[in-house]
């Protein structure tokens, strides 16, 4: 059978797919980080700034908020802090200025929606148009924290309902292998520079301070969601070691490297013409699996994670010039 | 508190529920019944419910705010009482539009012909050479079943004493059917207990009976076309309804970008696997910006050579170029005409009495009664650039007495109808707001009219302007058997 799906039409819903995994991100970082704060000594505490490193925005970030100085390191004062923690999360959360701001993706993966309505379950506009109109309420005002926690809470709910309608309830075409496709490029994006950033920042590892180490990695597992299943799969006691292979190899982990780079590969064997992008996906896994990501730190370990980066560039890189329409 | 009826008062002008001695029309009682019981807050509870629903559904339309590209994507204005029209009524208006627009057809198609009704005198030649809508492109082109326009869209009004008239035909590109059947799901949502009272006839088979008349004209040897509505965008105020229509069709949403005109002059769409040829387009967008290689050049709406792939045979396109000729406001004048001409049959729906101001006669009584008649530019839609000659000002009229002078042949006149009114919730009380009536006409193979149409309503008290983009709001329509 002839696939119809226009190549705009494909272009669109793989943007939707990688805008609304993005916003569920930035949604899990910010109330993450909120509890990481708490749990830190105010000394050893990295404040927000590296959230904004995180999603790699520091110059959008200072050139809007920039008059900040030392905004957001240790050495801030509490007063500086406080402010610093509002404008980040603002830029993050609200901030109409950065395109990447929570409400700029839902804005726009609500408006890929609204040109996907020939393509989608009718019921799918209605919940994106949903999740944009509630967070657009709840973020219009600043929040206190407790306010915001619950909220963000809302916003990952009516993003995770998002994915399950569409998963039960749309035709497994083209259209849904092409918004998959954007939701686990993405994914994966976030996995690795969430590993990459936090062991940068990584407190050093003098012995008294190893509980703070830990703390740093349970925020990484809880940031994507994986506390719980790190306990079921590793059995052990939160380490740098186990963390990695947990996020990098685990195939069974929704959010592993492994387990994203096997979904775009079920995705792109689904798609015609695919040669050349399921061809750099499949060296990618074998890359990975014979990797020995337990032993990697510091300058290597930043090295590899840099490398799975460019790579998955590349393949956004090839997917688009293979399918999508030339501008 | 509730609807106060002993109050509703429709001013000597014909209410579509309530006759002038205060009792329900025919059919009318149990919607009046059943609106009497409900109190103030039961009242706003539905207003409000139909007010998420339709922002949850995201029925929307898009408003242009005037300088530049700036636009403003508003939620669907809607009122919960329903406007009532009775079946028997209705099957007489079914014929009454099939006629017209059969007529339309057969005029359309002379026109682009030999022009048998000019020959004949029926119609002043210098119409159609003056006609911003008549395209020589077309001249000799016989689309499937000599159909122009296959999608018709006639608004209808009601006056005084209760006659119904053609108010206008919109040929080009008439929007409006995707909020009938929002309107439809919006109403099951807020007042199903009122479902059960009545026998309304369902709206919903408009999506089929569309598809079927794209795919009977369908020029390629194909069992099943490929469908595709090619939409100007996401900006257009009409994009909501494009999206609709193609989704409930399974036809493709398509933007000029989307589409190719191939060396074998077949239309085609770029999808990831390469090119699929497109049999039918239903297209959106003006005739002008159809085809940059022989309409407007600057257009970067429609898609290169088009016209030649129509002209050719290899794609149909719904309607046909052209056709706008006969949605010309002084031609409209010309309709009763063109229907006993072709047809040999009376009209069975009247015109609206209409002044053409390019005649002398016509156009004196025109400038000498501008406070009494609504003035018509020949081819403007959407209520723009029209003379509401009553409610305007001394300089405006005589602002408008100039424009008509300096180009006669774009303006026609009506005198001021009294549009009909129905109640129409205002506060938690019912109010008169006048209304008209937009049903949509299909010709291809076959002929199909909506049942009922969109009902819209201007929701200032008083106003007869009931175009969404001023301030007007839309009704379910129901067409009922009487109880």
């Amino acid at each position: 059978m002839i696939d119809r799906t226009l190549s705009s039409t494909a272009l669109r819903t793989y943007w939707l797919g990688r805008y609304l995994e993005r916003a569920g991100s930035t949604a899990r970082l910010v109330s993450v980080n909120a509890n990481l704060i708490i749990d830190l000594p105010a000394l050893l505490s990295l404040g927000w700034m590296p959230l904004v490193q995180i999603l790699s925005q520091e110059e959008e970030y200072l050139s809007l908020y920039g008059d900040k100085k030392n905004a957001g390191t240790s050495t801030a004062n509490r007063n500086e802090r406080e402010n610093n923690e509002k404008s980040v999360v603002k830029f993050l959360l609200s901030d109409q200025r950065n395109p990447g701001s929570l409400l700029n993706a839902l804005a726009f993966a609500r408006e890929n929606a609204r040109t996907l309505r020939g393509s989608f379950p009718r019921g799918a506009y209605e919940h994106i148009n949903e999740a944009y109109l509630s967070a657009k309420d709840l973020l219009q005002e600043p929040l206190s924290r407790s306010r915001r926690t619950t909220g963000l809470q809302d916003i990952i709910g009516h993003l995770d309902l998002i994915n399950g309608f569409l998963s039960s309830t749309m035709l497994h075409n083209a259209s849904w292998q092409f918004y998959r496709l954007g939701n686990f490029i993405e994914r994966a994006d976030m996995t690795t520079r969430l590993i990459d950033l936090r062991t940068t920042n990584l407190v050093k590892s003098a012995s008294d301070l190893e509980p703070f180490t830990v703390i740093q990695w349970r925020s990484v597992l809880n940031s994507l969601d994986s506390m719980q299943n790190y306990t079921i799969c590793m059995q052990n006691p939160v380490n740098q070691e186990d963390v990695l292979e947990f996020l990098l190899q685990n195939d069974d982990l929704p959010r592993s490297l492994m387990r994203c780079l096997n979904t775009i590969r079920n995705c792109l064997r689904q798609l015609p013409n695919n040669t050349e992008p399921l061809e750099l996906v499949n060296n990618m896994r074998r890359q990975l699996q014979r990797a020995r990501v337990r032993s990697l730190k510091d300058d290597r370990l930043h090295k590899y994670v840099d490398t799975r980066q460019k790579q998955l560039f590349t393949l956004h890189n090839k997917i688009t010039n293979q399918y999508f329409p030339k501008s | 508190m509730a609807i106060n009826w002993k109050t509703y008062q429709a001013d000597n002008v014909w209410d579509e529920l309530i006759a002038p001695n205060g009792r329900a029309r025919k059919g009318g009682a149990a919607l009046k019944a059943a609106l009497g019981k409900l109190d103030d807050s039961e009242l706003l509870e539905r207003r409000h419910a139909a007010e998420l629903a339709i922002r949850s559904m995201g029925i929307t339309f898009t408003v242009y705010s005037g300088e530049g590209s700036d636009t403003i994507d508003r939620e669907w204005p809607f009122d919960i009482i329903p406007r009532l029209v009775l079946k028997s009524e209705w099957d007489e208006v079914t014929k009454g539009l099939i006629q017209r627009v059969k007529a339309l057809n057969l005029f359309i198609d002379d026109i682009y012909h030999k022009q048998q009704i000019l020959k004949d005198g029926v119609l002043p030649r210098q119409y159609i050479d003056k006609s911003k809508d008549f395209r020589p492109e077309c001249m000799g082109i016989s689309p499937p079943h000599s159909m122009w326009a296959h999608i018709c869209g006639s608004d209808l009004v009601r006056g005084g004493d209760g006659t119904m008239y053609v108010l206008e035909d919109n040929l080009r590109v008439p929007s409006g059917v995707s909020y009938m059947l929002e309107n439809r799901e919006v109403m099951k949502r807020v007042f199903p207990e009122l479902f059960s009272d009545y026998l309304i006839h369902p709206v919903d088979d408009y999506t089929t009976e569309l598809a079927k008349c794209l795919r009977s004209l369908n020029p390629n040897s194909t069992r099943s076309p490929q469908l595709a509505v090619l939409t100007p965008g996401i900006y257009n105020s009409a994009y909501f309804e494009h999206a609709y229509l193609a989704n409930a069709m399974a036809a493709e949403l398509v933007e000029g970008r989307d589409l190719e005109v191939g060396k074998d002059d077949y239309l085609y769409m770029r999808t990831i696997q390469g090119l699929v040829r497109v049999d039918v387009l239903y297209r959106r967008i003006d005739d002008s910006f159809l085809d940059p290689e022989v309409f407007n050049p600057e257009s970067a709406l429609g898609v290169p050579g088009i016209m030649r792939a129509w002209r050719a045979g290899k794609v149909a396109l719904a309607n046909a170029p052209g056709c706008g000729v006969a949605d010309d406001k002084v031609i409209y004048t010309y309709v009763p005409d063109i229907i006993e001409y072709y047809l040999s049959e009376k009209p069975l729906i009247p015109n609206v009495p209409s002044y053409r101001c390019v005649e002398k006669d016509h156009r004196d009584y025109v400038l000498d009664n501008l406070d009494k008649l609504v003035v018509k530019p020949a081819n403007e839609s959407g209520g723009y650039g029209m003379l509401i000659g009553p409610k305007a000002s001394r300089k405006e009229r005589d602002q408008f007495a100039r424009q008509i002078r300096a180009n006669p042949r774009n303006y026609m006149a009506q005198p001021m109808l009294n549009l009909s009114t129905s109640p129409t919730l205002i506060d938690a009380n019912a109010e008169p707001r006048h209304l008209d009536l937009r049903p949509f006409i299909l010709s291809g193979a076959n002929h199909y009219v909506t049942t009922g149409g969109l009902t819209r309503v201007a929701m200032r008290k008083g106003s007869i302007v009931v175009n969404s983009s001023q301030g007007g709001g839309s009704k379910d329509t129901w067409v009922v058997d009487p109880q």
